[in-house]
């Protein structure tokens, strides 16, 4: 009884600390919307800040999560059945977060009508929107479906396959609004939307085993017998997407450090906004080698709490990649601006863009919450 | 249907910035945004140094990045070529300026003009600037320019880019660009690519001309001829 009275307290302070967020991040919305974006650090230069990255890496995480719903859901492997209406719930409650940064970041969010009434087909940024929205809507009937009990029908089955491809495309969209700009390319053209695939798998991957730990420790649950050898297999996915990043990352490290291609050699001195670590980027060294040394050691790898903190250290890291790649490309003036600007543009993200990225995190949390709270997301097909 | 190009004599341009004055003042341009600017760069050392300038505009590619990205066709083209811009349909996600080649397309961050609408009052007891102006002129700006809105809104709202429209609401008429129109060493030439006979036609094929970042394929229509350098030499080979 006591334990229950402490266990809601608790619940209501959690909700309670994130309705402050929102209420903080809907100030800065209202501040934005009549103010206009100059509150932000960016400027023509540096066009794109914070809340894009914070788009970017919610939507992938967001797809990655859906990726791996879609092992039970679409290739129909049965022992993962136990994960899946918790997976594609996490997936509506970070694609909602990342909508609702990038719907912050726009100037004119009211005029996203004519994304509908004047499409432009030839555009990655319409294909990303699209595909992001489909997406959105198809997991929440997915999820709709599961939550009714409806796993096999033909329309369920139909929805995880859509669902799948989306989450599948989408990220290589993302990378496609970088890789296919004529004038910036140290976004590596079209390889950048092979990377953000691997980032989304591996984000996807990190908040799912974090997740599912933190949720299991909450609520006392012992991890043991099917469930504990399904978490060695989440875990064994994790390393692999974790070594597939750290392989992409190396040789992106390898082809800006030989070559002599003048846009490469200026974006030296902007790379590394987060300090570095024996000449490599403190995200890179601290957000996916440290990582990936601490889950490939046998001892540690089934350890719960060394699971918690390579996801941890993952999520942060993977968040200051995409800033890092977001800033470095965007840090020199292009063309005629380089009269108004400095040569390289120093950025670090005003007060109104952490409240955007309070607000889309509290946002996530609010949802991941209530969710666990009241729609039984550990259900399994009857 | 015309093809509409700009060739930009850079031996007659004295860099005096005059074109982007007068483009500020027919686009009623906000400060910090630039349709017209340069590229200026100094090369060598004293006494052995050049001063190179550039004047830079919105080069309406064939192929434009900006117009190919744009999600909701804000940025489009119009038949005669000119890259033009709809402010009621941006939404304002800044991707046509994050992929100009160029530099020249540039986001409102804030109310454009800000500064004409501050209502404080220069002294306890006096008016502020923009009372009086509203006051003597009906307008928010002085330097307000009416015409501007015959195919644009004369003063684009925060949230959305702007970029140079190749004074198209002049050429409509019959009219020749503003910034061509105040160059005083007539350095620019403004006229029909599709016209064997125009004028650009003609200089282009009279002289080498160069347009900027070419190897990228954006097919710019902004072409540059000639350079001023009033450096001379003596022959030489040189030595070792």
């Amino acid at each position: 009884m006591n334990q229950t009275k402490s266990s809601n307290g608790l619940f209501f302070t959690w909700l309670g600390l994130l309705g402050i967020s929102i209420l903080i991040g809907l100030f800065a919305a209202f501040k934005l919307l009549t103010e206009g974006h100059h509150l932000f650090n960016a400027n023509d230069v540096l066009i794109w800040s914070l809340p894009l990255g914070v788009y970017i890496y919610l939507a992938l995480t967001s797809s990655g999560l859906t990726l791996l719903a879609s092992v039970p859901l679409v290739f129909g492997i049965k022992r993962y059945e136990p994960f899946a209406k918790r997976l594609v719930f996490l997936a509506i409650g970070a694609l909602l977060g990342g909508f609702v940064s990038i719907g912050l970041e726009l100037g004119n969010v009211f005029h996203m009508v004519y994304i509908l009434l004047s499409p432009n087909l030839s555009s990655p940024i319409w294909w990303m929107g699209a595909i992001y929205s489909l997406e959105l809507v198809v997991l929440l009937i997915k999820f709709q479906r599961i939550h009714a009990g409806d796993w096999d029908s033909r329309l369920s089955k139909w929805l995880g396959k859509v669902g799948f491809l989306c989450a599948l495309i989408a990220p290589l969209m993302i990378g496609s609004v970088f890789g296919l700009t004529e004038s910036r390319v140290t976004y590596f053209g079209p390889v950048m939307s092979i990377y953000c695939l691997f980032m989304a798998i591996l984000s996807g991957s990190a908040l799912c085993l974090l997740y599912n730990l933190i949720q299991a420790q909450v609520t006392g649950n012992v991890i043991s017998g099917d469930k504990d050898a399904l978490f060695k297999e989440f875990t064994r996915i994790f390393t692999g997407a974790l070594g597939a990043v750290i392989i992409l990352t190396l040789i992106k490290f390898f082809i800006e450090g030989s070559t002599v291609i003048p846009e490469f050699l200026n974006y030296h001195k902007y790379a590394q906004a987060f300090g570095s670590i024996a000449g490599l980027n403190t995200e890179v060294i601290l957000g996916l080698f440290l990582p990936f040394i601490l889950i490939s050691i046998p001892g540690l790898r089934h350890n719960n709490s060394t699971r918690i903190l390579t996801c941890a250290l993952v999520l942060l890291g993977t968040l200051a990649m995409h800033m890092e790649i977001l800033l470095a490309g965007q840090s020199r003036p292009v063309g005629p601006k380089a009269e108004q600007f400095p040569d390289v543009i120093s950025y670090y993200p005003s007060s109104w863009e952490w409240m955007v990225f309070l607000l889309a995190v509290a946002v996530m949390l609010l949802l991941f919450s209530l969710g666990e709270r009241f729609l039984k997301l550990e259900s399994t097909p009857a | 249907m015309p093809r509409y190009a700009m060739v930009i004599d850079l031996q007659r341009c004295v860099g005096c910035s005059a074109c982007s004055i007068a483009c500020r003042n027919e686009n009623n341009v906000p400060d910090g945004i630039y349709w017209s600017n340069k590229l200026t760069e100094t090369s060598g050392t004293f006494p052995n140094v050049r001063y190179h300038y550039i004047p830079t505009l919105c080069n309406h590619c064939e192929n434009a990045p900006c117009v190919r990205g744009c999600p909701t066709q804000a940025m489009h083209k119009l038949d005669n070529g000119i890259t033009m811009h709809n402010p009621k349909k941006c939404i304002g996600c800044k991707y046509c300026e994050f992929n100009c080649p160029y530099g020249v397309i540039y986001f409102n961050w804030t109310y454009p003009h800000k500064e004409w609408k501050n209502k404080e009052k220069v002294l306890e007891g006096t008016t502020s600037p923009a009372e009086e102006v509203a006051k003597t002129s009906g307008k928010t700006l002085p330097y307000y320019n009416p015409e501007r809105e015959d195919t644009l809104a004369g003063i684009r709202p925060k949230g959305v880019v702007e970029k140079c429209t190749f004074c198209d609401h002049l050429v409509k008429r019959g009219k020749l660009p503003r910034c061509v129109e105040a160059c005083p060493a007539d350095a620019r030439v403004f006229g029909d690519m599709n016209d064997p006979n125009s004028k650009v036609r003609q200089l282009l094929g009279k002289f080498r001309p160069f347009r900027l970042r070419e190897q990228i394929g954006t097919e710019p229509h902004v072409f540059y001829i000639r350079d001023f350098n009033p450096a001379n030499y003596q022959p030489s080979k040189g030595g070792i």
